[in-house]
């Protein structure tokens, strides 16, 4: 629940998301799901050239298990914030 | 100088390197470092001032040689999901 | 030596030399600090092998649960890896026995 959390703190923030298949999209985060499936709105794809057919997806929804990685906009995460909220949830998880 | 009497699931590790520089091998050649910010039991985390190193082989179509081609590239503030982690290692104690 | 579970069979090789082989070929060894339900394990002084040759050391590492670990736990490289790492004679001898019955 950590990162659903955290990510939803992101909303309305420009994000670049990376798949596992090369393709990174940059665009606004609409939403996010528990199992972190993203919702992009006024996508831009980063590699035009390589894409060119994805270059008419305006708005998307994201499997969360196709992403490896997700650029996120340093000044809007407050690292403090996280590090407290990991150590919290590992407490949690212990048995 | 051994760290095994604070650490009694895997898990211990990854948290006492919080706030601290590690390294991350990640499935497809890829390797990152940066500073973790967060983690859950996954694996996904949140890493600043990344440096990822891909290692692609690429093979000359003329003369069928296999070379190392190496790409770094930085990125301030990265999620990573946990699904691609090989291995998490904390920077190197001084023993 | 011979433990019932499997389970008590990683309890009792803590604490001791191991080589972790993963899925891709890349061997880890070291010390097996611990491991978890999902098989996720820590090590210390770890140093990689790729094609047998020595790459790199990390102090300690964390290797997640998901890469192929069960083969190389049960697998004879582990047995094998045992008995390289813990110095007594007896001890290899018995491993290795053993490690014949699983290949055989």
């Amino acid at each position: 629940m950590l990162f659903f959390s955290f990510f939803k703190t992101l909303v309305d923030k420009e994000v670049i998301v990376e798949l596992k298949n090369e393709v990174s999209l940059k665009g606004t985060l609409h939403s996010v799901d528990q199992y972190l499936n993203i919702k992009l709105n006024n996508v831009e794809i980063v590699d035009e050239q390589k894409y060119p057919y994805l270059g008419c997806l305006k708005n998307c929804f994201i499997r969360g298990s196709t992403v490896r990685y997700i650029q996120l906009p340093a000044a809007d995460v407050d690292t403090d914030v996280l590090q407290d909220a990991t150590r919290k949830e590992h407490q949690v998880n212990k048995k | 100088m051994s760290v095994s009497s604070v650490i009694e699931q895997p898990l211990d590790l990854i948290r006492a390197s919080l706030d601290e520089r590690v390294l991350i091998k990640m499935k497809a050649d890829r390797e990152l470092r940066g500073t973790l910010h967060a983690y859950d039991q996954h694996l996904n985390m949140v890493l600043g001032n990344v440096e990822e190193t891909i290692n692609e082989i690429v093979v000359n179509d003329n003369t069928n040689e296999q070379t190392v081609k190496t790409t770094k590239r930085k990125i301030g503030m990265l999620f990573l999901r946990g699904d691609g982690v090989i291995l998490v290692s904390p920077p190197l104690r001084t023993k | 030596m011979s433990k019932r579970t499997p389970g008590d069979f990683l309890k009792s090789v803590v604490g001791r030399p191991v080589v972790v082989k993963l899925n891709s070929g890349v061997e880890y060894r070291g010390i097996l600090t611990c491991l978890d339900g999902f098989m996720n394990i820590a090590l210390e002084q770890t140093e990689e092998y790729i094609n047998g040759i020595r790459v790199s050391s990390f102090g300690d590492a964390f290797v997640r649960g998901n890469n192929g670990l069960f083969a190389a736990f049960f697998g004879v490289n582990y047995f094998i890896s045992i008995l390289h790492s813990t110095g007594k004679v007896k001890k290899s001898i018995m491993l290795r026995q053993h490690t014949k019955e699983c290949q055989y």
